[in-house]
Formats: structure tokens, C-alpha cells, sequence
């Protein structure tokens, strides 16, 4: 499974546990699962998309940026992505480029579910362990 | 850590000793009955232990009855900072900056509301935006979004949309002092200037309250307050600075990351970063805290304005007719600077309450005249099963705990597990059968909201009055709710 849903560290919200075979996999997936706490991720077609660019000083800052960056669109431009192209992550220089592909949020045929409102810091992973790349999120509800 | 290693103090006072850990500075005391204190989670301890070991702190780290497990400080928690020596921590202020509750009066009663019942849920559900991706109905350009963060809820006043004395029964009157736009992101901007007017999801609401006579503990208070007839109709919102405080909050962890090595904070948890309150960064997140609060105060105030014109629309009677006054609103995540007597010496602290709401006694110029004898009310908000509680802050709370009390009822089952334990639409006929209307966006989201997801906010309540802290004033039992 490329993620979960958990309540291991947290009652009053949500974390998510991803992992994949490769770094894109589990940053992907981990922004995925994210969107599926705030609605169906299947139904949000892909009408306009948004291109995102970040570097950062490490790779669990660029993780953390990458995935608060799809909470700042979720409010700023009210842009939820149902599909996901990571073209570039460096793990030694951290950086990353992908492509969200969505729509605007519609509450009229989008069924939503709660706010994420902030990655927290609590308990916040991303590690190799084997062959499998592994990160741990708390989301702030 | 064994409920045996803790030091009983009283009945409510339970100590954590400075050797329970390396780097406590001072003892932190957990605040609760004999019964909550059983099931209190370990990483509670834990955290508040950790705040313990700030730079700076005085006294003791406290965590109030309702406390339970959040990011940095528990919720919860208060601290209080030496403004020379100390720090600020985003993490002892919540992301959710200012979140609070805002509790309005009416003339009306519940005969008169129950045949409209249902009209005015709906009609409450749809002038009030809620949920995922909502936008108030105030378009703001950044000239007003600018003002709203430094002028708070005197820009409402300018702009017709608070009546007079809303500000005057708003801790601070509504504007926290301090606040420059200039120490705000853009990103924060963006993120909140659509979204002011709304009420957000999780745990906010906006509900329609009862307060019947059996539920009045005390007459004198109560009608000072405004509670002042049988079965009288109040209005409760919890919520708070929405997208942009949450972006502040993640703005300036980011910033804060140097002080931790700076600072020899020797913690494990990235949420308890600070900055020392006199650096240019500590300066700067306090005024960009001081924007966000004054948003959420602005946040909080539109709602009321839009709950006043539906209840205009649906019972057809004019503002005077109507009565709906703002008994009070508080705010729950904050830090302020106050003055405490410490060993006999007056220090200006900064006082941080994460998930702690502030409760003055009686005499205090900060509480508005009308209320001074008194003391400052306190707002408490339950799960929308229980309703809420109203208390009054007393001399005990600021002498003892930096003026401080609980909020809530506090959380004791997870998210994923309340959705377990019971379906959205079970809970909504449970609701119904207690005579309850509900109305959601997103029917699971009950399910995470249901009462048995909480404390008991009676046993919670209890604690805080046997201790001296805040006084019983009165109960009040949902009617109609609607949640995020």
C-alpha cells in the first residue's frame, strides 16, 4: 500500500504513513494520501495544472515544503490536484519540479472531507530503509 | 511516566518535579481531578516537561484539566516568559493562531425559535460559509486585508459590520497591539485574504445554544452577562484565523529552526522551536502573530454579522427587537505580554495559552467596565453533543496560574477511531433524538466530532471551579448545529 492513514501520534488529527521503491514514488504518494484526507482524489479531473519548483537545505525540508506547498494551493487558489508528475527530485542537492494536474474546488460535485491546514513537524520522517524509501506525516486538522 | 511520581499538591494539583528530566528549569504542574488524572497520555507529560526546559520561563509549566497531546506544548498548556530572558514558541501558540469562541445573547427563546428551527439551520448553513475550499462573502482587496491585520475588529466597526459594543466584550477590544503587515508572507496573504467570514472545518462550529434556569449556577453572574430569561437563545462559534494564521505558524517554525542549536534547546521536537522574545525574528513573529489574531477577531466578527442578518431575515424583527449582543469572545492560541507579582517582584512575561483560554478576576482594567466586578467571562466549548459552559475568571487564576483556565473539553479518541466507533449518520439521529439538528458538509466528519470522542466538559468544568480558577456560571445545551 503506497499510504495510510494513522492515529499512532496524534487524537486531534491525522498522519500518513507512505512509502515507495523510489524517492518521486514517496513523495507522490505521500502528497496523495494528503489529498485524500480532503477529498476523493479521483475526482478532481485534470482542468488546469500547476507547476511547482522547490530547493531546500535537506531532503526532509524539501518533503516538508513539498507537501505544504499542496496546502497552500488548496487555500490560495482553491486547487485541488487528482493526478501528480514528478519530472525531477535530487536527493543530493534537494530539489524538486513536478506538475499538479486539477481543478478548482467545487463543493456542488467534489465530496470534501476535512481541512488540512498545516504539515506539522511532530514526529515527521523520511528515511531509506532497505530498498524502500519511508516517510511519516502528521497534518494538522 | 507512573501516576505515582507525581507530587499531589491539592485535590487538583499534580507536580512534575525539575529532576524528572535534564533541563527543566522549573517544575510543570498538571491541573485536574483525581479521575482525569488516570487517564492522562503519557506524551502529555512529555511535552509539558519539555516546555519546562524553555529559556526564560517562571513559575511553573502548566496544563490545564482539558490537556491533551499537541505539537510542541500540550493543548492545553500555558507558559510564562521573562520578556528579558525568555522565548516565544509558535508551538505554545497553536498554528490555528487565535482560535477562540465568540458567544453572542439574543431576546429570543426557545419557544419562539424551535417551530423555525429547521428554516433558520438551513438558512445558517448557507449564509455562513463552511468546509474545504469555502470563501467569505466580504471581497477583500489587500489595502482592507492589510487593515484588517493592524486595525482587527475596528475595521469592522469602520466598515459597518460589528454593532457597538461587539469590540468593547472582545479580549483586547478586538485588536492586538503590534501588528505590522510588513512581517507577513505573501504566501500567508494568499492564503487568507478569500477566506475571512468562514467558519473552517475540524472542530469549529457555529451552533444554537439554550440556556434553561436548571443550567444557570449562578443568577448574579449570569444576568451581568446577559442571560437574562427562561430558556433564552445564544449563538456559539469556535473557530479562528483559518488558512492564514496556519501559514504564519509555518512561516516562522522555518525562521526559528536557527535558534535551536543557538539557544541549546537539546529537544527532540522540532514544534517547541523559539526564538528569544528580543530578537529581530522573535520580534518579528509577534507582530505577525498580533496580524493574525486580529484576523481571526475580524474572522469571528463577520460571522456574527452574518448570523445577525439571517436571524433578521427569518424572524422578521428588527436589531432592537432581536437583542443579539456579544457577550464575549476569547481567544484560545495566543501569547500576550502581562504582568505578574513573582517572589515579590512585578515582571512583564509573556504569557503563552495553547489551547488555554485567559481568565482575570474580578477589578482588572482589561475587562470591559460593564463586567469589571465581576470578572472576565470564559467561554468553554464542548463536543456539539454537549453544548458548552460559560465560567468567570477569578483572583485565584491570576495569582496562581498567570490568569489563565481551560478551553474545551479536550480530545480522548483519535480521528480514525471515533470514525470506527460510530457512522455520521448514526450520530446525526442520535443528535436528532435529543433534539438536536445538525447540518455538514461532510457527514463522516461527525462521526470524528462525536461527543464520546471528547472529555466529559462537566467533569472537566468541576475541576477548574473546585480549584478556584474560573467560576461556574452556566450550561448551555445544543439545539441546532452546524459543523465544517
Amino acid at each position: 500500500m503506497p499510504f495510510e492513514l494513522t492515529d499512532i501520534h496524534t487524537t486531534a488529527d491525522v498522519g500518513i504513513r507512505a512509502s515507495g521503491q523510489t524517492l518521486s514514488e514517496l513523495f507522490r504518494d505521500t502528497a496523495l494520501g494528503l489529498i485524500s484526507v480532503i477529498g476523493e482524489t479521483g475526482e478532481f479531473k485534470e482542468i488546469r495544472s500547476i507547476e511547482i519548483n522547490l530547493a531546500a537545505d535537506s531532503l526532509a525540508e524539501l518533503y516538508y515544503d513539498w507537501l505544504s506547498e499542496i496546502v497552500f494551493y488548496k487555500d490560495a487558489e482553491r486547487f485541488l490536484p487528482g493526478r501528480i508528475q514528478i519530472a525531477e527530485l535530487d536527493e543530493e542537492k534537494p530539489k524538486i519540479q513536478a506538475v499538479l494536474y486539477g481543478e478548482t474546488i467545487n463543493p456542488s460535485r467534489h465530496t470534501l472531507k476535512i481541512d488540512v491546514k498545516a504539515i506539522t513537524h511532530y514526529c515527521f520522517r523520511i528515511e531509506k530503509e532497505g530498498l524502500f524509501w519511508r516517510g511519516e506525516v502528521v497534518l494538522d486538522i | 511516566m507512573k501516576n505515582s511520581q507525581f507530587i499531589k499538591r491539592s485535590e487538583y494539583i499534580w507536580e512534575i518535579p525539575v529532576d524528572f528530566k535534564p533541563g527543566m528549569k522549573v517544575p510543570a504542574r498538571i491541573l485536574s481531578s483525581p479521575r482525569l488524572i488516570e487517564g492522562i497520555d503519557d506524551r502529555v507529560i512529555d511535552q509539558i516537561t519539555n516546555v519546562a526546559c524553555l529559556p526564560g520561563i517562571r513559575k511553573f509549566a502548566y496544563c490545564m484539566p482539558d490537556g491533551h497531546v499537541g505539537y510542541g506544548f500540550p493543548i492545553g498548556g500555558v507558559a510564562a516568559f521573562n520578556r528579558d530572558e525568555g522565548v516565544v514558541s509558535p508551538g505554545g501558540i497553536g498554528f490555528d493562531i487565535n482560535c477562540g469562541m465568540r458567544l453572542l445573547r439574543t431576546n429570543l427563546t426557545l419557544d419562539e425559535v424551535r417551530p423555525m428551527a429547521e428554516e433558520l439551520l438551513n438558512e445558517l448553513f448557507r449564509t455562513i460559509p463552511s468546509g474545504v475550499g469555502s470563501r467569505g462573502y466580504v471581497k477583500l482587496n489587500r489595502a482592507q486585508f492589510n487593515s484588517i491585520m493592524e486595525k482587527g475588529v475596528g475595521w469592522c466597526r469602520d466598515e459597518g459590520y460589528a454593532l457597538p459594543g461587539d469590540a468593547e466584550h472582545i479580549e483586547n477590544q478586538g485588536m492586538i497591539a503590534g501588528a505590522d503587515h510588513k512581517a507577513v508572507s505573501e504566501k500567508a496573504v494568499a492564503r487568507g485574504i478569500d477566506q475571512m467570514g468562514t467558519l473552517g472545518s475540524g472542530n469549529h462550529y457555529l451552533e444554537i445554544e439554550i440556556a434553561a434556569s436548571e443550567n444557570i449556577y449562578n443568577r448574579e453572574l449570569a444576568r451581568t452577562f446577559g442571560i437574562d430569561r427562561e430558556n433564552q437563545v445564544l449563538v456559539a462559534i469556535h473557530c479562528g484565523s483559518r488558512g492564514f494564521g496556519h501559514q504564519i505558524a509555518t512561516d516562522y517554525l522555518r525562521v526559528f529552526e536557527k535558534f535551536v542549536r543557538q539557544l541549546n534547546l537539546g529537544i527532540k521536537d522540532k514544534e517547541l522551536m523559539a526564538a528569544p522574545i528580543n530578537s529581530e525574528e522573535g520580534r518579528s513573529y509577534l507582530r505577525a502573530m498580533a496580524c493574525a489574531a486580529n484576523a481571526a477577531f475580524v474572522n469571528r466578527q463577520l460571522i456574527v454579522h452574518g448570523v445577525r442578518d439571517v436571524f433578521r431575515r427569518i424572524f422578521k424583527k428588527s436589531e432592537e427587537e432581536l437583542g443579539i449582543r456579544t457577550i464575549y469572545d476569547v481567544a484560545h492560541n495566543i501569547a500576550k505580554f502581562e504582568k505578574y507579582e513573582i517572589d515579590g517582584r512585578v515582571e512583564e512575561l509573556l504569557v503563552h495559552r495553547k489551547g488555554a483560554t485567559r481568565a482575570f478576576g474580578p477589578g482588572r482594567p482589561e475587562i470591559p467596565s460593564d463586567y469589571r466586578e465581576a470578572g472576565q467571562p470564559v467561554i468553554v466549548g464542548g463536543s456539539m453533543e454537549s453544548g458548552s459552559a460559560l465560567l468567570c475568571g477569578t483572583e485565584i487564576a491570576d495569582r496562581e496560574f498567570f490568569g489563565s483556565t481551560l478551553h474545551g473539553a479536550g480530545r480522548v479518541m483519535s480521528r480514525i477511531q471515533a470514525k470506527k466507533s460510530v457512522r455520521g449518520d448514526t450520530v446525526k439521529q442520535r443528535m436528532k433524538d435529543k433534539g438536536i439538528l445538525v447540518r455538514t458538509g461532510h457527514m463522516p466528519g461527525l462521526a470524528e466530532e462525536a461527543g464520546h470522542a471528547y472529555k466529559d466538559i462537566d467533569a472537566v468544568v468541576e475541576a477548574v471551579d473546585a480549584l478556584g480558577i474560573s467560576r461556574k456560571v452556566a450550561r448551555f445545551y445544543p439545539l441546532l448545529n452546524i459543523k465544517g
